[in-house]
């Protein structure tokens, strides 16, 4: 028989089987939207908590120089900021107050940041120009704070028993996660002082193990209480186990949502076949073979499962739109879904399909 | 040529053994009728033939060929391609229309729609029925689908008809028109077809110079009378 007249011959017995053509469409359609209204919300819920893991505050692995013994040189910046699993790295000084150079000693305080490494791994600069040794940039804050109508004029240390300024070269907003610099001055550290903390932002949270004792191979501190580690391994570590434990349960959800329903698909179909037995007794005595016996079966059960199928997921978005835009499911999760039931419905048609092509067709047109 | 050699079958290991070792050959345009007392295995001598039962015992041999023992698939092609059935009760697709029951054994065997169609369409046209082509079997009378059915056995010209009881539900008129039907069947020249085939391009032509064979399984002495040959169980 040829392909295309199988898919023909399929459809038609699919359109003159109406109910039982209903009723596998409805269970597919309810496997679909069930899965997406439940399981989804729960692949939703555990794409929300893997993006808010991910983003670059959680993936901050930050060293500093305990005791302040030089164990963070300019050296180790660059070499942990190049780094496979780094995605961008400064070393910073601890903060000091500034105030506006023109103004002197009675002027606002803001806080400013020496920054060794690539200034644009912590800041987007707004006006003007990246700052080179002796300079800095500010943000607009601390711009108004330090009573600059523009980003020029200079800033001095706020200090009585130290003299220390910078030239404003321009201002900056902070990147993420360095939002504490919103506050503030950010100015080139100079290249031979080391400096007292070095952030390095990782590429993927889960990385967080592997680049701490990468990081820590390049400081070598002498005693391990030498400098202070703030990590996100933990934090990894619970990503992992919440979105195992998230991926579990909706895997488990899953199978008992597919599994439920394909079984009672195998059971439609298996009536269906008990109640036109003569029709495929009739069709084996006309010269179908076994095989394609097996694919009408699966073709008129396949047919509505597809259109079930769209329904079902329409109706799952739809549902879940309702209870919230965070609700729906990313849609390869969607798409899975749909494949998922439409194997599923394939599969439980088999056994069926199995036990029409295998009965005896002169038992069937005999029995009255 | 359709021939049985010391053919017997039994419905199970251990059970009465129908035809004790049957032999015989079927002519080809010649109509043979298979009758006997009730329970001697009219209808299951046909189902033997028509390649659904395999005998316990002997072959089933058609064209020289032992078709019989072949594998399931083999049997199934060979009746889509030459061997046409006609059941008691017509048995047509009650969801479908008259025409697309009859093309239903040409899409076995693999033929083109269009093809059946034509095939199927000048059949019906043929037998009387044409009219009732585009109609569900619900909604012709009992005559007529028997003559549909005859249509649907012969939509693949094949080489065999075996009918089992096919006027065993038909009054006198009806009985005779398809006994006149299956007849002609025989006839050699596919008078049934000839004008069908004008209209389909392709399609197997197996050319029935010299007839079909034709088996009717019955114990209606009306068709007894009309049978050129008689076959006693």
């Amino acid at each position: 028989m040829r392909w295309v007249l199988v898919v023909r011959e399929a459809a038609a017995t699919a359109w003159a089987s109406k109910v039982p053509s209903a009723l596998v469409g409805l269970l597919v359609a309810v496997m679909c939207a069930a899965t997406i209204a439940t399981v989804g919300r729960t692949a939703a819920a555990e794409q929300q908590l893997t993006d808010r893991l991910d983003e670059a505050g959680s993936r901050v692995l930050a060293v500093a120089d305990a005791r302040g013994e030089g164990l963070l040189p300019a050296t180790v910046v660059d070499q942990a900021s190049t780094l496979s699993t780094v995605e961008r790295g400064v070393g910073t000084l601890i903060p000091v107050d500034v105030v506006n150079g023109v103004i002197g000693q009675g002027g606002t305080r803001v806080p400013a940041w020496g920054v060794h490494g690539d200034l644009t791994a912590v800041a987007d600069l707004q006006a003007g120009r990246w700052p080179g040794q002796g300079e800095a940039i500010v943000t607009d804050t601390a711009m108004t704070q330090l009573g600059m109508a523009d980003p020029f004029g200079w800033v001095a240390l706020a200090s009585t028993s130290e003299v220390d300024d910078w030239s404003v070269v321009g201002t900056f907003t902070p990147r993420d996660p360095f939002g504490d610099y919103a506050a503030g001055v950010l100015y080139v550290a100079p290249a031979d002082q080391p400096v007292d903390t070095l952030q390095v932002v990782l590429t993927d949270a889960s990385a967080a193990q592997v680049t701490q004792a990468s990081v820590l191979a390049l400081v070598d501190p002498p005693t391990p209480d030498a400098v202070t580690i703030t990590s996100p391994v933990s934090l990894a570590d619970l990503q992992a186990q919440v979105t195992g434990d998230l991926a579990a349960f909706g895997a488990t959800l899953l199978l008992g949502v597919l599994g439920g329903g394909a079984l009672l698909v195998a059971i439609v179909v298996l009536a269906d076949v008990l109640v036109r037995r003569k029709d495929l007794g009739r069709r084996r005595a006309l010269g179908a073979t076994r095989a394609t016996i097996i694919t009408l079966v699966i073709g008129r059960t396949l047919a509505p499962a597809i259109l079930g199928a769209a329904l079902g997921v329409a109706a799952g978005l739809a549902l879940a739109a309702r209870l919230g835009q965070d609700n729906i499911p990313p849609a390869d999760f969607t798409t899975g879904t749909a494949t998922l039931a439409l194997i599923a419905a394939t599969t439980a048609a088999i056994p069926p399909a199995l036990y029409a092509a295998t009965r005896d067709p002169v038992r069937i047109l005999r029995t009255p | 040529m359709l021939a049985l050699e010391g053919v017997s079958f039994a419905y199970a290991r251990g059970a009465e053994e129908l035809f004790g070792g049957l032999s015989h050959v079927f002519t080809p345009g010649v109509v043979t009728a298979v009758t006997g007392p009730s329970g001697r295995g009219k209808s299951t001598l046909l189902y033997v033939l028509g390649l659904m039962l395999t005998p316990s015992q002997g072959r089933v041999l058609l064209g020289g060929e032992a078709v019989s023992a072949a594998p399931d698939a083999v049997r199934a092609r060979v009746r889509a391609h030459r061997i046409g059935f006609v059941f008691q009760d017509a048995a047509l697709d009650p969801t479908r229309t008259v025409l697309d029951s009859v093309i239903e054994p040409a899409l076995y065997a693999g033929w083109r729609l269009g093809d059946a169609r034509a095939r199927g369409s000048g059949l019906l046209e043929q037998m009387g029925v044409s009219a009732r082509a585009g109609h569900r079997p619900g909604e012709i009378s009992g005559g007529q689908a028997q003559r549909v059915a005859v249509c649907r056995a012969l939509v693949t010209d094949p080489v065999v008809v075996l009918a089992d009881e096919p006027t065993g539900n038909l009054d006198r008129d009806n009985a005779a028109g398809v006994l006149a039907a299956l007849s002609a069947a025989a006839g050699g020249a596919d008078q049934a077809a000839e004008s069908a085939d004008k209209g389909a391009g392709s399609g197997p032509d197996r050319g029935t110079s010299e007839g079909r064979t034709v088996v009717i399984a019955t114990h209606d002495p009306f068709v007894l009378d009309h049978a050129d040959e008689v076959l006693a169980l």
